[in-house]
């Protein structure tokens, strides 16, 4: 990952999408908009507004699990009756038919996922705020951790896709997606785009009373 | 860089790059056959049903506008956007970069596409999907006689295509321009 790093005259500036470094140009002028060089990607010291934008997809993925939960994400028609699932009772199903090694792997995907995403990214915004000196390092492995398992989620998503799209045989059998899908499917991309715009060199900056040097040069 | 070896952040521990086997050539060679894969994929159906005497087989498109019609347009654009437009760009351009770096010339909007890779990099979902067909394969099983169909295969050969791929990273292709 990029950084600014302090040294010398001025602060430099790493690209997120070629690794490239450069010394910043900018200084403290927000109105001045600096690309790399080398690919032409904008350069910033921290993403603009990450703090914010993570917290307004949390919040929103964190509301949104309710209804995700609780809604059928899928209806099952057969000859004899018609069934609702939630993601749980899938899992429970799953379980009851004796493939518990799928059930593990559904529930970390569906359950256990989302609910790390939601909070390691609260617990990532909040402490860069309020705890800027904790553990740094590990929360740096905690954001790349979230980052590397997050659209594992997207399972649940395509199951239900391919089964409504196969299982169409009228009132024989049939499958139709339930309104608990979408809120799932948004619970899912709004993590995604909260890992996005978490910025990981927010970890290393230091708290805003150190943030001026003696000589009165802000520091990155 | 060494054979087999990383450089790692000193700061906070994470992979910067590492050395890579792989020529750009064989990297072109990897993208080739993944390439062929995905034409497989979403041509031939992924698992097919047979229940008393009908029979159902979806390919990924068909998929894909089931959901569409069954009212459920944006699942259907996020699928659409995960499973097949982002790997397709995922090939397409590295094709675009590859074939002109392997002949030693550089391509027109060269920073613009491997820009663009890493935009697809990060919406490329093709390995939980094809758990995902796994999944609808064995939640079916109990129901009803399932196939897996030759386009499973492909997706199977693509995934593993992909991380071979991916392992590589894109940063290699700015060294190679210098």
């Amino acid at each position: 990952m990029s950084t600014a790093i302090d040294e010398g005259a001025g602060a430099y500036l790493g690209c997120e999408s070629c690794g490239l470094v450069s010394r910043d140009a900018t200084g403290d002028d927000p109105a001045l908009v600096q690309h790399c060089p080398r690919c032409g990607h904008v350069l910033h010291a921290t993403k603009p507004f990450s703090l914010q934008r993570t917290w307004a997809c949390v919040v929103a993925a964190a509301v949104l699990y309710i209804p995700a939960n609780t809604l059928p994400v899928m209806e099952t028609t057969s000859a004899l009756q018609r069934d609702e699932h939630t993601l749980l009772g899938g899992i429970h199903e799953l379980w009851l038919s004796g493939s518990w090694g799928l059930a593990i792997i559904v529930f970390i995907a569906s359950i256990a996922v989302p609910v790390l995403k939601i909070g390691a990214l609260a617990l990532l915004a909040w402490t860069v705020r309020w705890k800027p000196g904790w553990r740094r390092l590990e929360r740096a492995r905690l954001y790349r951790l979230i980052e590397t398992v997050g659209h594992w989620s997207m399972l649940d998503v395509y199951v239900v896709v391919l089964l409504t799209a196969t299982v169409r045989f009228g009132p024989l059998a049939s499958v139709s997606t339930g309104a608990g899908l979408l809120s799932f499917a948004a619970v899912v991309v709004l993590t995604l785009l909260a890992t996005w715009s978490f910025d990981p060199r927010l970890i290393w900056r230091d708290p805003p009373a150190a943030a001026t040097a003696p000589d009165g040069r802000r520091l990155a | 860089m060494q054979e087999a070896s990383q450089a790692r952040c000193t700061r906070c521990d994470a992979l910067l790059a590492r050395s890579h086997r792989l020529s750009i050539q064989g990297i072109l060679a990897l993208t080739l056959a993944a390439a062929a894969a995905y034409v497989i994929a979403i041509s031939f159906p992924l698992m097919s049903l047979t229940l008393r005497g009908g029979a159902e087989a979806a390919t990924l498109p068909q998929a894909i506008s089931i959901a569409w019609q069954d009212d459920q347009q944006i699942i259907a654009i996020l699928a659409g956007i995960t499973a097949l437009i982002a790997p397709a760009a995922f090939i397409g351009l590295r094709l675009y970069v590859l074939i002109p770096l392997a002949a030693g010339s550089k391509p027109p909007g060269f920073a613009w596409c491997v820009r663009a890779l890493h935009q697809a990099a990060h919406w490329n979902m093709t390995e939980v999907f094809t758990v995902g067909v796994l999944l609808s394969l064995v939640r079916l099983a109990g129901l009803a006689d399932t196939t897996p169909e030759p386009g499973l295969f492909a997706l199977g050969a693509m995934t593993v295509l992909f991380a071979a791929i991916e392992s590589a990273g894109l940063k290699h292709l700015w060294w190679n321009m210098q």
